[in-house]
């Protein structure tokens, strides 16, 4: 599986009519960085059918923590069989947010 | 503590609160804030409890707006759409100038239950609305797939809602535990969260039913909790109904079908003769089938209220005898979805022909079909007279054929 970056991720060169197809989707390209992003979400998952294709690879996009503005990745999620929308939208809350860790003093010492 | 619903207390009165669906949000916003004039509409969609409504009020509630809604409980025919939304839309209110209110937004909740003689025209009256607006106007649907939506899609940038991810859910709920001074095991949220299947309202409906003042809410008190959304296919629904060993578990069963009313109510019909074996047994069940029937011909469009009776008494149906429960091959789907299935070429036939003979006769085509239709079949047996009979109706030669082999309509 490849985990994208929503933000700016990297693909192989693509011919022009697939090019136009993934702009059309709502993919945004950085021609400085050669980075390309998502713009809309309207079309996110045949955007993602279509990525699957070009990478030839099941693909996840990162998640941003809304709590503490993390990314993380659903695979590290406990909820991820019985979530209802996979890995779509792309905010979600991390598993240290969601319950975070006893420090030192609370936790009980055998 | 109970005295107030927790999902109004609790619900969020500025957007950032609204959770889950951020790029929904973002799209919100930027379509409110004028980034993105090339809609005059916009239509929220997606399943019931995920914020649709939650965010259009929060929006308003930012940025100022007056919200004047219309929903399902109101008559949405033409008339009544034009008599509200027209004046709202068309108009400036002189508040605007003395109060912070920066103007009318109207909001249509709900408008994929626009239906029947009610609510007719409607939507076409929506449309003229939208085309002529100056305010903001904002619809949400569950489900945006449906035929009489298809033209107001067209006017409308559409925004589509996901379920409510278990994280964000448990988040919402420990929120609300914590401001309620209500403690809890971590386990007994996740369940409430899992159960919910992304309805934040069921989710918070639910944890208040659970939680009591002063005590702890366990995992255990949530193991009772039955899954939400309807999810039950006309198969499972059948094979759990008819094996249900008692009147609740019948009810619980029906209450989380997603089987519509009149396809299950014909489906049971179908089938219970072959559940109870017993004539007497029999009859019982089916004087309770129909008296779900004459319900759910009472709920009709709007009574709602009535639909517990419909259910009550298809659960009454299989619990007239649990014990004598054998399991049997089932009717599916309902032989009258079956055989308008199979008929629907001879039907369509039919109605052409009816056409042609309205058209030549001026009449309807329900007298073409009872009055005209026998004795025009009797007419095409005469050698003589039915070539210039077929060639003044143009019928076709299938049409002949079918006229001629044609026993009951």
């Amino acid at each position: 599986m490849v985990i994208l970056n929503k933000k700016g991720f990297k693909l192989p060169r693509v011919e022009k009519e697939k090019f136009i197809t993934l702009i059309r989707l709502g993919l945004e390209y950085d021609g400085q960085k050669m980075l390309f992003s998502v713009k809309s979400y309207n079309n996110i998952n045949q955007l993602r059918n279509t990525l699957q294709d070009i990478l030839k690879s099941e693909i996840a996009f990162t998640q941003t923590c809304t709590v503490c503005n993390v990314d993380f990745n659903c695979s590290t999620c406990k909820y991820v069989k019985a979530c209802p929308t996979k890995d779509l939208p792309f905010s979600c809350v991390c598993n240290q947010c969601l319950r975070p860790k006893k420090n030192l003093q609370q936790q009980t010492l055998f | 503590m109970k005295n107030s619903l927790w999902v109004e207390k609790y619900r969020p009165t500025i957007i950032k609160d609204v959770i889950g669906n951020e790029e929904a949000k973002t799209l919100f916003v930027e379509w409110l804030e004028n980034k993105r004039p090339t809609r005059k509409a916009v239509l929220l969609y997606g399943p019931p409890g995920v914020g649709k409504t939650t965010l259009v009020n929060a929006a308003a509630n930012e940025y100022k707006f007056r919200i004047i809604e219309m929903n399902a409980s109101d008559t949405r025919s033409e008339k009544a759409v034009t008599r509200i939304a027209d004046p709202a839309t068309s108009f400036t209110g002189l508040d605007k100038f003395s109060s912070e209110i920066k103007g009318n937004m109207l909001f249509m909740d709900e408008v994929d239950g626009i239906a029947g003689n009610e609510d007719r025209g409607g939507v076409n009256a929506i449309i003229k609305i939208i085309e002529n607006t100056r305010v903001p106007i904002i619809m949400a649907a569950n489900d945006c797939d449906l035929e009489k939506l298809r033209s107001l899609k067209k006017l409308c940038l559409l925004i589509r809602f996901q379920q409510t991810r278990i994280p964000l859910i448990i988040l919402a709920l420990k929120k609300i535990c914590e401001q309620e001074h209500i403690k809890y095991e971590f386990e007994a949220l996740e369940n409430i969260a899992t159960k919910s299947q992304g309805d934040v309202r069921s989710a918070i409906n639910d944890l208040q039913g659970l939680s009591e003042e002063g005590k702890t809410l366990t995992e255990q008190d949530t193991l009772a909790l039955g899954l939400r959304n309807k999810d039950i296919s006309m198969d499972d629904t059948l094979q759990g109904y008819f094996a249900s060993k008692n009147l609740t578990e019948a009810v619980i069963l029906l209450n989380s079908s997603n089987v519509e009313y009149d396809d299950l109510l014909m489906a049971i019909s179908d089938n219970i003769p072959r559940r109870y074996a017993d004539p007497f047994k029999l009859a019982e069940a089916y004087d309770y089938l129909s008296q779900a029937d004459v319900f759910r011909g009472r709920v009709g469009v709007e009574n709602w209220h009535l639909l517990k009776y419909v259910y009550n008494n298809l659960a009454q149906a299989a619990a007239v005898d649990p014990e004598s429960y054998k399991s049997f091959e089932f009717i599916s789907p309902p032989i009258r979805v079956i055989t308008l299935f199979w008929t629907k070429n001879k039907r369509t036939l039919l109605a052409n022909i009816c056409t042609k003979i309205g058209a030549q006769c001026h009449i309807s085509k329900y007298e073409a079909k009872m009055i005209f239709i026998p004795y025009l079949r009797l007419m095409l047996q005469q050698k003589k007279k039915a070539p210039a009979l077929i060639e003044w109706l143009k019928l076709t030669p299938e049409e002949v054929t079918f006229l001629a082999s044609l026993k009951m309509f």
